[in-house]
């Protein structure tokens, strides 16, 4: 089965994570809700922040360091599952992740996509569906610096904090970053009922099929 | 900047839809149930709480229905289609006099933090586009086959219609694409 035909296969499910080392961004969706941006695009470079316009839905949000940044690849129409399905299905991923910790979080209210614990936002969704595929996905905040998210109205929701796992897990010893993404895959598959994970570390294949994803 | 892909894989995709896709109608293990019982028992769960499907339109795979009067097609999208993306909060349609082309995207529609193309079951000139959708998106949830119609087109090809799908072929192709995978 040559790649293409494998991703599109409901067997096997594709995807990418990211842990960004580059530099801090905020990221807007199709709607580009700049008016949620608190400080001038100028300002930003002070920050040593960047400025992405998507094709994603959902509101802005910030990307940083130690933040595990996941998109699956998926033909939804093969898993016989809409958008509402899918979405579900990811924030069920997260609070499944979530509770390894022992951290109770909630999937959001209508009208507010995401993971919370309480009213504090720990991961974010925002996603794309073209030609029933996926790209983009979810943003889970392992320990990223949190002042970054003073700056917007995260996900057009203000009035609510944001939060992250080394936050929530006061003096709980994390394990490394790179088994925090295992469990975090895990949960992700699990979530989809598919078996097994493998890693590969080419991202050439995923990056070919992907390449608004570096919007 | 590291940069890990994965891959997972199943041995039963059939799992997923069931629960996933009936999950809002039926708890778990009336899913198993209506599975040992056949087929029977999933139409007439189907018919109750199923999609509505509206005779005299004509439908897409894609989930766009046409309704053709003249020199006129209406095109929106399905009562099916409108609930598997959950509520709408942002539509993006073509500008009029622009062409659309069969099986091609025509604009997107966001639910749930997910931004979903919509693409056209036909070829043709935009005459008209919904403006209240502007304000009002909801109601492609609320009315997907009336006041939620998103836009009209002149068809530059009206054999293309012969192509799409009657509501009865519509109807057993969502119960397909639901149920069995």
């Amino acid at each position: 089965m040559d790649d293409v035909q494998e991703m599109r296969s409901p067997r096997t499910l594709h995807g990418g994570l990211e842990a960004r080392h580059s530099s801090p961004s905020y990221t807007l969706g199709k709607r580009r809700t700049d008016h949620n941006l608190l400080i001038p695009e100028a300002d930003l470079k002070g920050l040593g922040a960047e400025l992405h316009y998507t094709q994603r839905g959902g509101d802005i949000t910030f990307h940083g360091p130690h933040q595990a940044i996941l998109y699956p690849i998926i033909s939804l129409r093969s898993i016989g599952i809409g958008a509402r399905n899918y979405v579900e299905t990811l924030e069920r991923s997260m609070l499944e992740f979530a509770s390894v910790y022992g951290v109770k979080a909630r999937a959001g209210h209508k009208g507010e996509t995401g993971v919370w614990v309480g009213d504090r936002k720990i991961g974010a969704i925002g996603v794309r569906i073209s030609s029933g595929i996926t790209s983009h996905g979810l943003a889970f905040n392992i320990d990223p610096d949190l002042k970054y998210f003073e700056h917007i109205v995260p996900c057009g929701i203000a009035d609510k904090e944001v939060t992250s796992l080394r936050r929530e897990t006061d003096d709980m010893l994390l394990p490394s970053e790179e088994v925090i993404h295992e469990q975090l895959v895990s949960c992700l598959a699990k979530a989809f009922s598919y078996d097994d994970v493998v890693w590969k570390e080419d991202p050439s294949f995923i990056l070919d099929n992907q390449e608004e994803y570096k919007d | 900047m590291a940069l890990r892909m994965w891959a997972s894989s199943t041995a039963n995709a059939l799992k997923l839809s069931s629960s996933a896709s009936k999950s809002h109608l039926l708890p778990a293990f009336s899913i198993s149930r209506c599975f040992s019982s056949g087929l029977f028992y999933l139409k007439s769960i189907g018919w109750c709480f199923g999609f509505e499907v509206l005779e005299g339109l004509k439908y897409a795979n894609s989930h766009e229905w046409v309704k053709h009067e003249g020199s006129v097609a209406t095109i929106g999208i399905s009562d099916h289609a409108q609930d598997h993306l959950g509520e709408v909060v942002f539509v993006e349609l073509p500008e009029e006099k622009s062409s659309v082309t069969k099986e091609k995207n025509f604009g997107a529609v966001e639910s749930v933090k997910a931004t979903s193309e919509i693409i056209s079951p036909i070829s043709g000139e935009v005459i008209e586009v919904n403006t209240k959708l502007a304000d009002s998106p909801g109601l492609i949830n609320s009315s997907p086959y009336e006041d939620g119609w998103m836009m009209k087109v002149k068809p530059s090809n009206p054999a293309e219609l012969e192509s799409l799908m009657g509501p009865k072929e519509y109807t057993k192709f969502c119960e397909e694409e639901d149920a069995a995978h």
